[in-house]
């Protein structure tokens, strides 16, 4: 219970402490030694969790009683899941900070970012331990609040502050459902411990509609906060933030949030076939639409950001399915893999000053390091035979598959299953194809752009040379899935390994052959200019629902300054209208109140004299 | 005599110090107006002294008692001119009230 406290206690302390510190290095040396006095902590709480050990947990102090309510408590829980979690958030948040020093070294605002990238990882560490369902929203929103800061960091462009508000604001809207389904699970359980209401839901106290109902508001959080259709968009406008914040919020934190929630709360989905349905259903349209829109974009970012959201994608198809363990496995390669790509996005970006292709290509020879361990990534998502992504990827065929010929868990219909194994067999295509595509633009050909590039310093390279050795040999522990939960080994499908690798081979070589003359995404044809476009949903969510908001706050301003403030200000100004007539009377000319006493008096005279 | 002729003067002597006092804008001027005002009265106050054929006077006694005061009074308001001219040049009564420059 010390140990769950400590990991989200000691890195708000190293944000707080960050806050005091008085240079550069003491900011560094404080934020660096908080994420790793963390990480060793969380090594302790999390490793003896793997295996077939039970959960642990417990809560300080008094619940906090409330009329008619179920009490609320600091109430902290660890299994596995948790423990996977707790050790990819702490390990990516040191290695981002790490990366952070050398990468901010001369931005005037890096104590700030340190701190708040502290205050990210204690937030993350609290809804992934949390048990009271209060303490995850309050973790869950602070890193809402956290993103929304570092996204906008540098608030001198528009673009990040357009982009952090729309991640906030977008997120934000979706939160709404989790409140809603905590405060209907607390009722009808009668306690807000995650643990009593997935205890419920196995004794089968909750009704059908109860289990329905909350299902989706929680699936409509997890939506907004992993970037999943239709509340996509945020993500790909969260990339103009420092590129290791990408990492942290693509890889462990953020995105990953909403998976583990999901997961989590595993039990009161698979109950559940609509949601169940709406789940599947979701992941399938935005891994197929995210990875469509990768293959289109500029900017090498932001072709990550929807890789983010396909791949995000594949472990809510995972999910939708019932297979925990293939959709957390994905969460872990593809948080060792996606925070590799974005720290050499970073580094490339450093080395070029921007971080779109018109200004890369040809980086292979001056960035040996980077990329190195850029193709070591590029490879994992893309699925290459011995590296992590390809047996967690086809963990999630494979359980898709088991669903569909009738093997699997839950109550997902073979058809959705079978859907989904369409679907992810079909972005592995498209997949492979923007991972090509992204990795010969930058590495490859001749040199564009005029600055000279270079090898980034050691302590922007050594984090990614880390990462890539989980990237490449994670693979061999999700072989035996049996740590994570404790269930029975999943044997590697013969079927999608000999599939995806036929994929990957012929679409490398076609995307090869098409980009000989430049770039293969111009193969694309008429079609390419609505991929980039990104299917119009953001100009739809600016006509109906931006627009008219900004009308009705127009609305709402004119009312309160021309009618409302009417009132008052005429209220002031016909007083100051009615003291000027008076004053005219004051005129300060004695004689002029003489005459006018003379001439009163002359009237009583002759009114006296009239009347007597 | 009758009565009227008196009190007519007296009336008309009062209606021309009023008009002084209204509309003439020298302070020494608006000061001779108080004057015929005053001297107004005295003049009814003698001819209503010699109408009720008094043993007492003291309608005229009362016109010494007003002389005397107009005397005062003149020697106070003329003094209060002269503080006026000394401070603001000049003894126009529409003008003075502010700070003086």
């Amino acid at each position: 219970m010390i140990g769950l406290t400590l990991v989200i206690v000691l890195p708000a302390l190293a944000a707080l402490v960050g806050l005091a510190a008085i240079d550069g290095i003491e900011i560094a040396l404080v934020s660096v030694g908080g994420a790793a006095i963390t990480f060793v902590a969380t090594l302790i709480v999390a490793v003896p969790r793997f295996g077939t050990a039970g959960p642990v947990g417990g809560s300080w102090g008094h619940a906090w009683g409330t009329l008619n309510a179920p009490d609320v408590s600091f109430a902290l829980r660890a299994d596995s899941l948790s423990a996977a979690l707790l050790l990819l958030a702490a390990s990516v948040a040191l290695l981002v900070q790490i990366y952070s020093v050398a990468y901010l070294a001369d931005d005037p605002r890096y104590r700030a970012y340190a701190s708040i990238v502290s205050l990210f990882s204690a937030s993350m560490a609290a809804v992934v331990v949390a048990d009271d369902m209060f303490v995850l929203l309050i973790g869950w929103e602070m890193m809402g609040v956290c993103s929304y800061l570092l996204i906008a960091h540098y608030w001198e462009r528009s673009d990040a502050r357009d982009g952090a508000a729309k991640a906030f604001l977008m997120t934000r809207t979706a939160d709404v459902g989790l409140l809603i389904a905590i405060i209907v699970l607390g009722q009808a359980v009668g306690s807000y411990r995650i643990s009593d209401v997935l205890d419920a839901v196995a004794a089968g106290d909750l009704s059908g509609s109860t289990i329905t109902v909350t299902a989706l508001l929680i699936l409509l959080a997890a939506i907004g906060k992993s970037a999943q259709f239709p509340l996509h968009t945020w993500l790909p406008d969260a990339m103009p933030g420092p590129a290791p914040i990408s990492a942290l919020i693509h890889s462990a934190t953020m995105v990953a949030a909403g998976v583990y929630l999901v997961a989590r709360m595993e039990p009161l989905f698979l109950a559940s076939e609509t949601a169940t349905i709406v789940l599947g259903l979701t992941a399938v349209i935005t891994m197929l639409i995210a990875a469509a829109f990768a293959l289109a974009q500029d900017d090498l970012k932001r072709v990550l950001a929807w890789s983010t959201v396909s791949q995000l994608a594949y472990m809510f198809a995972a999910l939708s399915v019932g297979s925990v363990v293939a959709a957390i496995g994905h969460l872990l390669a593809h948080g060792a893999f996606k925070a590799l790509l974005f720290l050499a996005a970073g580094s490339v970006a450093h080395a070029v000053g921007s971080t779109a292709f018109a200004d890369m290509g040809g980086l292979r020879r001056p960035m040996t390091w980077t990329f190195a361990t850029a193709t070591i990534g590029f490879a994992a998502l893309s699925g290459l035979v011995p590296l992590s992504g390809f047996f967690t990827k086809d963990a999630v065929v494979g359980a898709a598959y088991d669903a569909a010929s009738g093997g699997g868990e839950g109550p997902a219909p073979s058809w959705l299953a079978w859907l989904i194994v369409v679907a992810t067999l079909f972005t592995a295509v498209l997949t492979v194809a923007y991972a090509t595509r992204a990795w010969r633009l930058v590495f490859s050909g001749e040199r564009r752009g005029s600055e000279t590039a270079h090898e980034v310093p050691a302590l922007m390279r050594w984090p990614m040379v880390v990462l890539a050795v989980p990237t490449a040999l994670m693979g061999l522990a999700v072989v035996r899935p049996g740590w994570l939960a404790g269930s029975e080994a999943e044997p590697v499908h013969s079927w999608v390994a000999v599939t995806s690798t036929a994929i990957l081979a012929g679409v490398v070589a076609m995307t090869w052959l098409l980009g000989r003359a430049g770039d293969p995404a111009t193969r694309l044809g008429p079609i390419r200019p609505v991929l980039a476009r990104e299917f119009g949903v953001d100009a739809a969510y600016n006509r109906f629902i931006v627009a008219p908001t900004l009308a009705a706050s127009g609305l709402v301003l004119a009312t309160d300054r021309d009618v409302v403030d009417a009132y008052a200000r005429g209220a002031s100004s016909g007083a100051i209208d009615a003291s000027r007539l008076l004053r005219l009377a004051q005129s300060r000319n004695v004689q002029t109140y003489v005459t006018v006493a003379v001439l009163g008096i002359a009237l009583a005279a002759v009114v006296a004299g009239v009347t007597a | 005599m009758p009565l009227l002729w008196p009190l007519l003067l007296s009336a008309a002597l009062f209606g021309v110090g009023v008009y002084g006092v209204l509309a003439r804008r020298n302070a020494v001027l608006a000061l001779m107006g108080v004057e015929l005002m005053l001297n107004a009265a005295n003049l009814n106050l003698v001819a209503f002294d010699v109408w009720f054929r008094d043993v007492l006077v003291s309608g005229q006694v009362f016109t010494l008692f007003i002389i005397a005061l107009a005397a005062a009074e003149i020697g106070l308001g003329l003094a209060i001119v002269l503080r006026l001219f000394r401070a603001y040049g000049h003894v126009d009564v529409d003008r003075v009230g502010g700070d003086p420059s």
